[in-house]
Protein backbone atom coordinates (compact mmCIF):
# COMPACT_ATOMS: atom_id res chain seq x y z
CA UNK A 1 0.00 0.00 0.00
CA UNK A 2 1.15 3.48 -0.65
CA UNK A 3 2.67 5.40 1.28
CA UNK A 4 3.17 8.73 -0.71
CA UNK A 5 4.08 12.03 1.02
CA UNK A 6 0.96 13.35 0.17
CA UNK A 7 0.21 13.37 -3.95
CA UNK A 8 -3.09 11.58 -2.54
CA UNK A 9 -4.86 14.60 -2.62
CA UNK A 10 -3.77 15.62 -5.58
CA UNK A 11 -4.47 12.33 -7.22
CA UNK A 12 -8.04 12.64 -6.02
CA UNK A 13 -8.28 15.77 -7.32
CA UNK A 14 -7.24 13.93 -10.83
CA UNK A 15 -9.63 11.28 -10.33
CA UNK A 16 -12.56 13.37 -10.16
CA UNK A 17 -12.06 15.57 -12.50
CA UNK A 18 -11.48 12.45 -15.19
CA UNK A 19 -15.17 11.17 -14.15
CA UNK A 20 -15.90 14.30 -15.26
CA UNK A 21 -14.36 14.04 -18.80
CA UNK A 22 -12.47 17.21 -17.39
CA UNK A 23 -8.67 18.50 -16.50
CA UNK A 24 -7.19 20.96 -14.69
CA UNK A 25 -5.67 23.56 -16.73
CA UNK A 26 -3.55 24.73 -13.98
CA UNK A 27 -1.82 22.81 -11.25
CA UNK A 28 -3.95 22.23 -8.50
CA UNK A 29 -3.63 24.35 -5.14
CA UNK A 30 -3.64 21.75 -2.69
CA UNK A 31 -2.11 21.62 1.02
CA UNK A 32 1.25 19.83 1.06
CA UNK A 33 0.63 17.51 4.29
CA UNK A 34 0.28 14.10 5.11
CA UNK A 35 -2.99 12.87 5.20
CA UNK A 36 -2.59 11.79 8.37
CA UNK A 37 -1.82 15.18 9.65
CA UNK A 38 -4.69 16.81 8.07
CA UNK A 39 -6.45 14.43 10.18
CA UNK A 40 -4.87 15.38 12.91
CA UNK A 41 -4.38 19.65 12.47
CA UNK A 42 -8.25 20.27 10.72
CA UNK A 43 -9.89 18.99 13.89
CA UNK A 44 -11.38 15.81 12.66
CA UNK A 45 -8.82 13.78 15.37
CA UNK A 46 -10.16 15.55 18.05
CA UNK A 47 -14.15 14.82 16.81
CA UNK A 48 -13.17 10.94 16.58
CA UNK A 49 -12.02 8.49 19.47
CA UNK A 50 -13.59 7.59 23.06
CA UNK A 51 -13.68 11.00 25.31
CA UNK A 52 -10.35 9.66 26.65
CA UNK A 53 -8.53 9.55 23.48
CA UNK A 54 -8.93 11.07 20.25
CA UNK A 55 -8.14 8.74 17.00
CA UNK A 56 -6.52 8.52 13.89
CA UNK A 57 -8.69 7.09 10.93
CA UNK A 58 -6.83 4.84 8.29
CA UNK A 59 -7.84 6.47 4.73
CA UNK A 60 -7.23 9.70 4.09
CA UNK A 61 -10.56 11.48 4.63
CA UNK A 62 -9.45 14.64 4.94
CA UNK A 63 -7.31 14.82 2.21
CA UNK A 64 -10.50 13.73 -0.42
CA UNK A 65 -11.79 16.65 0.65
CA UNK A 66 -8.91 18.83 -0.13
CA UNK A 67 -8.92 17.24 -3.43
CA UNK A 68 -12.72 17.35 -4.27
CA UNK A 69 -12.51 21.25 -3.03
CA UNK A 70 -9.02 21.66 -5.34
CA UNK A 71 -10.71 20.26 -8.42
CA UNK A 72 -13.61 22.11 -8.36
CA UNK A 73 -11.14 24.86 -7.74
CA UNK A 74 -9.79 24.43 -11.22
CA UNK A 75 -12.76 24.26 -12.69
CA UNK A 76 -14.09 27.71 -11.16
CA UNK A 77 -13.11 31.50 -12.27
CA UNK A 78 -9.24 31.98 -10.71
CA UNK A 79 -8.73 32.06 -7.11
CA UNK A 80 -12.32 32.19 -5.99
CA UNK A 81 -12.03 29.21 -3.23
CA UNK A 82 -8.75 31.49 -1.66
CA UNK A 83 -8.59 30.56 1.71
CA UNK A 84 -10.97 27.60 1.74
CA UNK A 85 -9.35 24.97 4.20
CA UNK A 86 -11.54 21.81 2.56
CA UNK A 87 -10.40 19.60 5.60
CA UNK A 88 -11.45 21.87 8.28
CA UNK A 89 -14.55 22.53 6.42
CA UNK A 90 -15.54 18.80 7.58
CA UNK A 91 -15.39 20.26 11.54
CA UNK A 92 -16.46 23.30 11.24
CA UNK A 93 -20.15 22.75 12.55
CA UNK A 94 -18.87 21.20 15.70
CA UNK A 95 -16.63 24.05 16.24
CA UNK A 96 -19.24 26.28 15.90
CA UNK A 97 -21.81 24.21 17.85
CA UNK A 98 -19.76 23.29 20.59
CA UNK A 99 -19.83 19.36 19.41
CA UNK A 100 -17.01 16.83 20.87
CA UNK A 101 -16.57 13.47 20.36
CA UNK A 102 -18.48 10.76 22.04
CA UNK A 103 -17.01 7.37 20.70
CA UNK A 104 -19.71 5.11 20.28
CA UNK A 105 -22.32 8.55 20.58
CA UNK A 106 -21.72 11.18 17.75
CA UNK A 107 -20.78 14.38 18.23
CA UNK A 108 -23.82 15.97 18.19
CA UNK A 109 -25.45 13.42 20.17
CA UNK A 110 -28.42 12.13 18.44
CA UNK A 111 -26.44 9.42 16.76
CA UNK A 112 -25.34 6.13 18.32
CA UNK A 113 -23.63 2.66 17.12
CA UNK A 114 -25.86 -0.29 18.69
CA UNK A 115 -25.07 -3.80 19.01
CA UNK A 116 -27.90 -5.95 17.98
CA UNK A 117 -27.45 -9.87 17.57
CA UNK A 118 -25.90 -10.43 14.37
CA UNK A 119 -24.26 -6.90 13.85
CA UNK A 120 -23.97 -2.99 14.50
CA UNK A 121 -26.26 -0.76 13.15
CA UNK A 122 -26.39 2.71 14.05
CA UNK A 123 -29.75 4.95 14.95
CA UNK A 124 -30.02 8.55 14.52
CA UNK A 125 -33.00 9.63 16.43
CA UNK A 126 -32.19 13.90 15.28
CA UNK A 127 -36.25 14.59 15.52
CA UNK A 128 -37.59 14.32 19.01
CA UNK A 129 -40.44 12.72 17.58
CA UNK A 130 -38.40 9.80 16.31
CA UNK A 131 -38.40 8.73 19.93
CA UNK A 132 -42.49 8.17 19.53
CA UNK A 133 -41.67 5.25 16.69
CA UNK A 134 -39.38 3.26 18.96
CA UNK A 135 -42.12 1.10 20.28
CA UNK A 136 -43.13 0.60 16.42
CA UNK A 137 -40.03 -0.10 15.32
CA UNK A 138 -39.17 -3.06 18.47
CA UNK A 139 -42.70 -3.78 19.09
CA UNK A 140 -42.40 -3.50 22.68
CA UNK A 141 -43.17 -0.87 25.28
CA UNK A 142 -39.69 0.83 26.18
CA UNK A 143 -38.56 2.76 29.26
CA UNK A 144 -37.03 5.95 28.19
CA UNK A 145 -33.97 6.93 27.01
CA UNK A 146 -31.15 4.97 25.24
CA UNK A 147 -30.65 2.15 27.60
CA UNK A 148 -33.91 0.72 27.05
CA UNK A 149 -33.47 0.65 23.27
CA UNK A 150 -29.79 -0.75 23.54
CA UNK A 151 -31.76 -3.71 25.35
CA UNK A 152 -33.82 -4.53 22.94
CA UNK A 153 -31.85 -4.05 20.10
CA UNK A 154 -29.66 -6.75 21.62
CA UNK A 155 -32.11 -9.47 21.34
CA UNK A 156 -33.23 -8.36 17.71
CA UNK A 157 -31.83 -9.07 14.05
CA UNK A 158 -30.10 -6.82 12.03
CA UNK A 159 -31.98 -7.43 8.95
CA UNK A 160 -35.58 -7.36 10.78
CA UNK A 161 -34.11 -4.36 12.41
CA UNK A 162 -33.26 -2.15 9.57
CA UNK A 163 -36.71 -2.76 7.45
CA UNK A 164 -38.87 -2.38 10.16
CA UNK A 165 -37.26 0.82 11.21
CA UNK A 166 -36.87 2.13 7.50
CA UNK A 167 -40.58 1.07 6.60
CA UNK A 168 -41.36 3.94 10.06
CA UNK A 169 -38.28 6.30 8.00
CA UNK A 170 -36.02 6.10 11.00
CA UNK A 171 -32.50 7.09 9.73
CA UNK A 172 -30.92 3.71 10.71
CA UNK A 173 -27.61 2.01 9.01
CA UNK A 174 -26.48 -1.03 8.74
CA UNK A 175 -22.30 -1.14 10.18
CA UNK A 176 -21.42 -3.63 7.89
CA UNK A 177 -20.94 -1.97 4.33
CA UNK A 178 -22.51 -3.99 1.14
CA UNK A 179 -21.17 -2.17 -1.66
CA UNK A 180 -18.38 -0.40 -3.65
CA UNK A 181 -19.51 3.10 -5.21
CA UNK A 182 -18.73 5.86 -7.52
CA UNK A 183 -19.55 9.08 -6.10
CA UNK A 184 -22.52 10.39 -8.22
CA UNK A 185 -24.77 8.35 -11.05
CA UNK A 186 -26.22 9.38 -14.42
CA UNK A 187 -22.48 10.24 -15.06
CA UNK A 188 -21.56 13.48 -16.67
CA UNK A 189 -20.66 13.01 -20.08
CA UNK A 190 -17.52 14.21 -21.26
CA UNK A 191 -19.09 17.30 -23.21
CA UNK A 192 -16.74 20.13 -23.41
CA UNK A 193 -17.66 22.74 -21.62
CA UNK A 194 -19.73 25.36 -23.07
CA UNK A 195 -18.92 29.44 -23.24
CA UNK A 196 -21.47 30.49 -20.56
CA UNK A 197 -21.65 34.61 -20.53
CA UNK A 198 -22.98 35.00 -16.86
CA UNK A 199 -23.03 32.78 -14.00
CA UNK A 200 -24.92 30.41 -13.12
CA UNK A 201 -28.81 30.81 -11.27
CA UNK A 202 -29.06 28.13 -8.34
CA UNK A 203 -32.28 27.63 -6.75
CA UNK A 204 -31.50 25.45 -3.30
CA UNK A 205 -34.20 23.58 -2.12
CA UNK A 206 -31.77 21.53 0.26
CA UNK A 207 -31.27 21.97 4.19
CA UNK A 208 -29.45 21.64 6.96
CA UNK A 209 -26.02 20.86 5.78
CA UNK A 210 -25.18 19.19 2.67
CA UNK A 211 -26.99 20.77 0.04
CA UNK A 212 -26.02 23.92 1.78
CA UNK A 213 -22.50 23.71 1.83
CA UNK A 214 -23.00 22.95 -2.10
CA UNK A 215 -24.89 26.30 -2.54
CA UNK A 216 -22.60 28.06 -0.25
CA UNK A 217 -19.18 26.79 -2.23
CA UNK A 218 -21.13 27.96 -5.92
CA UNK A 219 -21.93 30.89 -4.09
CA UNK A 220 -18.06 31.75 -3.69
CA UNK A 221 -17.36 30.56 -7.41
CA UNK A 222 -20.07 33.65 -8.53
CA UNK A 223 -23.43 32.07 -8.64
CA UNK A 224 -26.50 33.84 -7.41
CA UNK A 225 -27.67 31.20 -5.45
CA UNK A 226 -31.44 31.94 -4.06
CA UNK A 227 -32.48 29.29 -1.00
CA UNK A 228 -36.30 28.28 -1.38
CA UNK A 229 -37.84 27.37 2.00
CA UNK A 230 -41.36 25.98 2.61
CA UNK A 231 -43.12 27.94 4.78
CA UNK A 232 -44.58 25.40 6.48
CA UNK A 233 -41.17 23.57 6.55
CA UNK A 234 -38.10 25.82 6.78
CA UNK A 235 -34.74 24.45 7.12
CA UNK A 236 -34.64 23.02 10.83
CA UNK A 237 -31.00 24.69 10.94
CA UNK A 238 -32.56 28.13 11.67
CA UNK A 239 -33.19 26.40 14.71
CA UNK A 240 -29.78 25.76 15.15
CA UNK A 241 -26.83 27.57 16.16
CA UNK A 242 -26.84 31.02 13.97
CA UNK A 243 -23.48 31.48 13.09
CA UNK A 244 -23.23 27.86 11.31
CA UNK A 245 -26.57 28.89 9.45
CA UNK A 246 -24.95 32.38 8.69
CA UNK A 247 -21.81 30.96 7.57
CA UNK A 248 -23.96 28.09 4.87
CA UNK A 249 -26.55 30.96 4.44
CA UNK A 250 -25.60 34.65 4.14
CA UNK A 251 -25.19 36.33 0.41
CA UNK A 252 -28.03 33.79 -0.65
CA UNK A 253 -31.21 34.76 -0.75
CA UNK A 254 -34.55 33.71 0.65
CA UNK A 255 -37.77 32.97 -1.35
CA UNK A 256 -40.32 31.13 1.18
CA UNK A 257 -43.43 29.70 -0.53
CA UNK A 258 -46.39 28.12 0.82
CA UNK A 259 -45.75 25.23 -1.34
CA UNK A 260 -49.53 23.13 -0.02
CA UNK A 261 -51.51 25.14 -2.67
CA UNK A 262 -51.13 25.35 -6.63
CA UNK A 263 -49.97 28.98 -6.30
CA UNK A 264 -46.96 28.45 -4.49
CA UNK A 265 -46.28 25.34 -6.58
CA UNK A 266 -46.57 27.29 -9.90
CA UNK A 267 -44.16 29.61 -8.17
CA UNK A 268 -42.03 26.97 -8.08
CA UNK A 269 -42.18 25.68 -11.08
CA UNK A 270 -41.56 29.35 -12.39
CA UNK A 271 -38.83 29.40 -10.53
CA UNK A 272 -36.77 25.66 -11.67
CA UNK A 273 -37.53 26.62 -15.02
CA UNK A 274 -35.59 29.90 -14.76
CA UNK A 275 -32.97 28.18 -12.62
CA UNK A 276 -29.52 26.63 -13.64
CA UNK A 277 -29.11 24.19 -11.22
CA UNK A 278 -30.96 22.88 -8.90
CA UNK A 279 -29.95 21.57 -5.39
CA UNK A 280 -32.66 19.48 -3.83
CA UNK A 281 -32.57 16.79 -1.53
CA UNK A 282 -36.02 15.60 -0.79
CA UNK A 283 -37.24 11.71 -1.29
CA UNK A 284 -38.19 11.46 -4.70
CA UNK A 285 -41.58 10.52 -3.56
CA UNK A 286 -41.92 14.16 -2.17
CA UNK A 287 -41.36 16.04 -5.30
CA UNK A 288 -43.75 13.67 -6.74
CA UNK A 289 -46.81 13.49 -4.73
CA UNK A 290 -46.51 17.32 -5.83
CA UNK A 291 -46.03 16.88 -9.44
CA UNK A 292 -42.56 17.43 -9.86
CA UNK A 293 -40.66 15.12 -12.30
CA UNK A 294 -36.94 15.55 -11.70
CA UNK A 295 -35.71 13.77 -14.55
CA UNK A 296 -38.12 15.57 -17.15
CA UNK A 297 -37.90 19.00 -15.22
CA UNK A 298 -33.56 18.66 -15.79
CA UNK A 299 -34.45 17.81 -19.38
CA UNK A 300 -37.09 20.91 -20.24
CA UNK A 301 -34.72 23.31 -18.82
CA UNK A 302 -31.83 21.87 -19.33
CA UNK A 303 -30.95 22.23 -15.78
CA UNK A 304 -28.30 20.45 -13.91
CA UNK A 305 -30.34 18.97 -11.35
CA UNK A 306 -28.31 17.64 -8.03
CA UNK A 307 -30.37 15.07 -5.95
CA UNK A 308 -28.83 14.58 -2.55
CA UNK A 309 -30.05 11.30 -0.69
CA UNK A 310 -29.16 8.84 1.49
CA UNK A 311 -28.77 6.11 -0.10
CA UNK A 312 -29.47 6.79 -4.64
CA UNK A 313 -32.73 6.86 -6.23
CA UNK A 314 -35.04 4.31 -7.40
CA UNK A 315 -36.43 1.27 -5.53
CA UNK A 316 -36.30 0.57 -2.38
CA UNK A 317 -33.37 2.82 -1.20
CA UNK A 318 -35.26 5.92 -2.51
CA UNK A 319 -37.45 6.14 0.59
CA UNK A 320 -35.07 5.58 3.27
CA UNK A 321 -34.28 8.46 5.26
CA UNK A 322 -30.41 9.41 6.57
CA UNK A 323 -28.13 12.17 7.88
CA UNK A 324 -24.74 12.91 7.80
CA UNK A 325 -23.86 10.76 10.72
CA UNK A 326 -25.40 6.95 9.98
CA UNK A 327 -24.70 7.83 6.69
CA UNK A 328 -20.98 7.67 7.37
CA UNK A 329 -21.52 4.50 9.31
CA UNK A 330 -23.07 2.76 6.08
CA UNK A 331 -20.20 3.91 4.27
CA UNK A 332 -18.19 1.48 6.34
CA UNK A 333 -15.70 4.56 8.32
CA UNK A 334 -17.23 3.00 12.06
CA UNK A 335 -16.45 -1.02 10.26
CA UNK A 336 -12.80 0.79 8.88
CA UNK A 337 -12.40 1.78 12.33
CA UNK A 338 -13.44 -1.01 13.94
CA UNK A 339 -11.14 -3.33 12.34
CA UNK A 340 -8.16 -1.31 13.09
CA UNK A 341 -8.74 -0.58 16.66
CA UNK A 342 -11.22 -2.91 17.79
CA UNK A 343 -13.90 -0.27 18.56
CA UNK A 344 -16.61 0.55 17.55
CA UNK A 345 -17.08 4.23 17.11
CA UNK A 346 -18.38 7.26 15.00
CA UNK A 347 -16.24 8.91 12.68
CA UNK A 348 -16.04 12.67 12.80
CA UNK A 349 -19.32 15.04 13.06
CA UNK A 350 -22.11 14.32 10.48
CA UNK A 351 -19.07 13.79 8.28
CA UNK A 352 -20.99 12.25 5.24
CA UNK A 353 -22.86 16.20 5.25
CA UNK A 354 -19.63 18.51 4.31
CA UNK A 355 -17.92 15.18 2.18
CA UNK A 356 -21.18 15.29 -0.24
CA UNK A 357 -21.47 18.88 -0.27
CA UNK A 358 -18.19 19.64 -1.80
CA UNK A 359 -18.69 16.88 -4.37
CA UNK A 360 -22.26 18.22 -4.79
CA UNK A 361 -20.37 21.50 -5.61
CA UNK A 362 -18.15 19.86 -8.21
CA UNK A 363 -20.67 17.92 -9.94
CA UNK A 364 -23.25 20.90 -9.94
CA UNK A 365 -20.61 23.22 -11.63
CA UNK A 366 -19.21 21.00 -13.77
CA UNK A 367 -22.79 19.89 -14.98
CA UNK A 368 -23.63 23.67 -15.51
CA UNK A 369 -20.34 23.84 -17.39
CA UNK A 370 -21.34 20.56 -20.11
CA UNK A 371 -24.63 22.42 -20.88
CA UNK A 372 -27.02 21.17 -18.06
CA UNK A 373 -29.90 18.87 -18.98
CA UNK A 374 -29.23 16.44 -16.38
CA UNK A 375 -30.33 14.96 -13.17
CA UNK A 376 -27.18 14.18 -10.58
CA UNK A 377 -27.69 12.08 -7.70
CA UNK A 378 -25.10 12.22 -5.14
CA UNK A 379 -26.21 9.59 -2.09
CA UNK A 380 -24.43 10.24 0.89
CA UNK A 381 -23.29 6.91 2.05
CA UNK A 382 -21.49 6.41 -1.87
CA UNK A 383 -19.93 9.89 -1.60
CA UNK A 384 -18.19 8.55 1.33
CA UNK A 385 -17.92 4.96 0.56
CA UNK A 386 -15.89 6.74 -3.35
CA UNK A 387 -13.50 8.40 -0.39
CA UNK A 388 -13.03 5.46 2.39
CA UNK A 389 -12.08 3.14 -0.81
CA UNK A 390 -10.01 5.54 -2.78
CA UNK A 391 -6.96 4.89 -0.52
CA UNK A 392 -8.05 2.14 1.79
CA UNK A 393 -5.17 -0.71 2.89
CA UNK A 394 -6.25 -3.87 2.33
CA UNK A 395 -6.57 -6.46 4.52
CA UNK A 396 -6.57 -5.95 8.46
CA UNK A 397 -3.17 -6.02 9.06
CA UNK A 398 -2.26 -3.50 6.49
CA UNK A 399 -4.90 -1.45 7.59
CA UNK A 400 -3.62 -1.90 11.58
CA UNK A 401 -0.42 -0.96 10.25
CA UNK A 402 -2.02 2.19 8.57
CA UNK A 403 -3.13 3.34 11.88
CA UNK A 404 -0.38 2.50 13.86
CA UNK A 405 1.92 4.30 11.35
CA UNK A 406 -0.21 7.29 10.91
CA UNK A 407 -1.32 7.71 15.21
CA UNK A 408 2.89 7.40 14.76
CA UNK A 409 2.73 11.02 12.58
CA UNK A 410 0.57 13.00 14.19
CA UNK A 411 2.15 12.29 17.62
CA UNK A 412 5.33 13.05 16.29
CA UNK A 413 3.89 16.00 14.73
CA UNK A 414 2.32 17.13 17.98
CA UNK A 415 0.15 19.76 16.34
CA UNK A 416 -3.65 18.20 16.55
CA UNK A 417 -6.03 21.35 16.97
CA UNK A 418 -9.28 21.51 17.69
CA UNK A 419 -11.97 21.85 15.22
CA UNK A 420 -12.21 25.49 13.98
CA UNK A 421 -14.42 27.49 12.10
CA UNK A 422 -14.54 30.05 9.62
CA UNK A 423 -16.75 33.30 10.39
CA UNK A 424 -19.78 34.21 8.17
CA UNK A 425 -19.30 36.87 5.57
CA UNK A 426 -22.70 38.54 7.16
CA UNK A 427 -25.53 36.93 8.56
CA UNK A 428 -28.26 34.70 6.39
CA UNK A 429 -31.62 37.03 5.39
CA UNK A 430 -34.72 36.30 7.35
CA UNK A 431 -37.14 33.50 6.06
CA UNK A 432 -38.87 34.72 2.65
CA UNK A 433 -36.88 38.31 2.50
CA UNK A 434 -36.86 38.16 -1.06
CA UNK A 435 -39.82 36.08 -2.26
CA UNK A 436 -41.42 38.67 -4.57
CA UNK A 437 -38.03 40.36 -5.76
CA UNK A 438 -36.76 36.59 -6.57
CA UNK A 439 -40.20 35.52 -8.19
CA UNK A 440 -40.01 39.07 -10.58
CA UNK A 441 -36.57 38.90 -11.32
CA UNK A 442 -36.11 35.13 -12.38
CA UNK A 443 -39.68 35.24 -14.24
CA UNK A 444 -38.28 37.90 -16.80
CA UNK A 445 -35.20 35.36 -17.25
CA UNK B 1 -67.18 -7.24 11.37
CA UNK B 2 -64.44 -8.10 13.20
CA UNK B 3 -62.46 -6.28 15.90
CA UNK B 4 -58.75 -6.49 16.27
CA UNK B 5 -55.92 -5.19 18.81
CA UNK B 6 -53.90 -2.78 17.38
CA UNK B 7 -50.36 -3.06 18.78
CA UNK B 8 -47.33 -0.66 18.09
CA UNK B 9 -45.29 -2.18 15.34
CA UNK B 10 -48.26 -4.45 13.80
CA UNK B 11 -48.46 -4.56 10.47
CA UNK B 12 -52.11 -4.62 8.24
CA UNK B 13 -53.01 -4.93 4.70
CA UNK B 14 -55.90 -4.25 2.59
CA UNK B 15 -57.97 -6.77 1.39
CA UNK B 16 -59.39 -4.28 -1.57
CA UNK B 17 -56.63 -2.36 -2.65
CA UNK B 18 -53.00 -2.17 -2.44
CA UNK B 19 -52.78 -0.44 0.76
CA UNK B 20 -50.22 -1.65 3.38
CA UNK B 21 -50.32 0.15 7.42
CA UNK B 22 -47.87 -0.04 10.25
CA UNK B 23 -49.50 0.88 13.29
CA UNK B 24 -47.34 3.58 14.90
CA UNK B 25 -49.28 3.98 18.36
CA UNK B 26 -52.95 2.88 19.16
CA UNK B 27 -55.30 2.67 22.04
CA UNK B 28 -55.46 -0.17 24.14
CA UNK B 29 -58.75 -2.29 23.28
CA UNK B 30 -60.53 -4.36 20.21
CA UNK B 31 -61.51 -1.99 17.00
CA UNK B 32 -62.55 -2.18 13.68
CA UNK B 33 -59.67 -0.96 11.31
CA UNK B 34 -60.91 -0.82 7.60
CA UNK B 35 -59.09 -0.32 4.31
CA UNK B 36 -61.83 0.77 2.03
CA UNK B 37 -64.93 -0.20 3.56
CA UNK B 38 -63.33 -4.23 4.28
CA UNK B 39 -61.81 -5.47 7.23
CA UNK B 40 -57.79 -5.33 6.93
CA UNK B 41 -55.99 -8.16 7.94
CA UNK B 42 -52.51 -8.73 9.12
CA UNK B 43 -49.81 -8.24 6.35
CA UNK B 44 -48.47 -11.68 6.53
CA UNK B 45 -51.89 -13.29 6.26
CA UNK B 46 -52.59 -15.39 3.09
CA UNK B 47 -54.15 -13.36 0.21
CA UNK B 48 -57.80 -13.30 0.79
CA UNK B 49 -60.69 -13.71 -1.44
CA UNK B 50 -61.18 -10.45 -3.24
CA UNK B 51 -63.14 -7.86 -1.90
CA UNK B 52 -64.78 -5.18 -4.04
CA UNK B 53 -63.77 -1.57 -3.05
CA UNK B 54 -66.65 0.83 -1.23
CA UNK B 55 -66.71 3.52 -4.37
CA UNK B 56 -67.69 5.58 -1.22
CA UNK B 57 -64.80 4.67 0.42
CA UNK B 58 -62.28 5.08 -2.13
CA UNK B 59 -60.54 7.89 -0.51
CA UNK B 60 -56.55 6.54 -1.79
CA UNK B 61 -53.29 6.49 0.53
CA UNK B 62 -50.48 7.75 0.06
CA UNK B 63 -46.96 5.93 1.17
CA UNK B 64 -45.32 7.74 3.93
CA UNK B 65 -48.30 9.43 4.92
CA UNK B 66 -49.42 8.99 8.25
CA UNK B 67 -53.20 8.73 9.48
CA UNK B 68 -54.58 9.80 12.43
CA UNK B 69 -58.23 9.96 14.10
CA UNK B 70 -59.18 12.74 15.38
CA UNK B 71 -57.72 12.83 18.86
CA UNK B 72 -54.59 11.29 17.71
CA UNK B 73 -54.53 7.95 20.12
CA UNK B 74 -54.05 6.13 16.54
CA UNK B 75 -51.24 6.83 14.10
CA UNK B 76 -50.76 4.62 11.36
CA UNK B 77 -47.77 4.57 8.78
CA UNK B 78 -48.83 4.27 5.13
CA UNK B 79 -46.00 1.68 3.87
CA UNK B 80 -47.96 1.05 0.83
CA UNK B 81 -50.31 3.60 -1.14
CA UNK B 82 -53.61 1.93 -2.32
CA UNK B 83 -57.35 3.10 -3.17
CA UNK B 84 -58.65 2.85 -0.50
CA UNK B 85 -60.10 4.97 2.50
CA UNK B 86 -58.60 3.92 6.01
CA UNK B 87 -61.08 4.34 8.73
CA UNK B 88 -61.39 3.10 12.73
CA UNK B 89 -64.65 1.84 13.72
CA UNK B 90 -66.47 3.53 11.12
CA UNK B 91 -64.61 7.06 10.88
CA UNK B 92 -62.52 7.60 8.09
CA UNK B 93 -58.97 8.71 9.69
CA UNK B 94 -56.80 11.70 8.62
CA UNK B 95 -53.53 12.85 6.83
CA UNK B 96 -51.23 13.78 9.82
CA UNK B 97 -48.77 16.88 9.20
CA UNK B 98 -45.37 16.53 8.03
CA UNK B 99 -42.97 16.02 11.18
CA UNK B 100 -41.17 19.62 11.56
CA UNK B 101 -37.37 19.01 10.24
CA UNK B 102 -34.46 18.65 12.78
CA UNK B 103 -32.41 21.48 13.67
CA UNK B 104 -29.01 19.67 13.20
CA UNK B 105 -28.40 15.94 12.28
Amino acid sequence: MSEREDPIAQAYAEHLLASLGRQAEASLALPMEHPALRWSRCGLMALTGTPDTPLMFPAPLAACADGALAALAALGPAGALDGIDAAALLAERAAIAGHRRGGDVSPGGACRLLRAADGWLALNLARDDDWDLLPAWLETELSPGWEGVAAAVRERLLEALIEQGRLLGLALADAQPMTDTVPWQRGLTAAAPMARSRPPRILDLSSLWAGPLCGHLLQRLGADVVKLESTQRPDGARNGPPAFFDLMNAGKRSVALDLRGDEGRAQLRGLIAAADIVIEASRPRALRQMGFDAEALAREHRLTWISLSGYGRGAPQEQWIAYGDDAAVAAGLSDTLYRATGQALIVGDAIADPLTGLHAALAAWAGWQAGGGMLVSLALRDVVRHCLQFDLPGGDEALRARQRHWTGLAMADGSARLPQARSARGTAPALGTHTAEVIAEWAAC
Amino acid sequence: MAKTALKAGARFKSTVCDTQVMVVKAPAGEFELRCGGADMVGATAPAAAGGTLDPALSGETLIGKRYVNADESLELLCTKGGKGTLSLDGVALEIKQAKQLPSSD
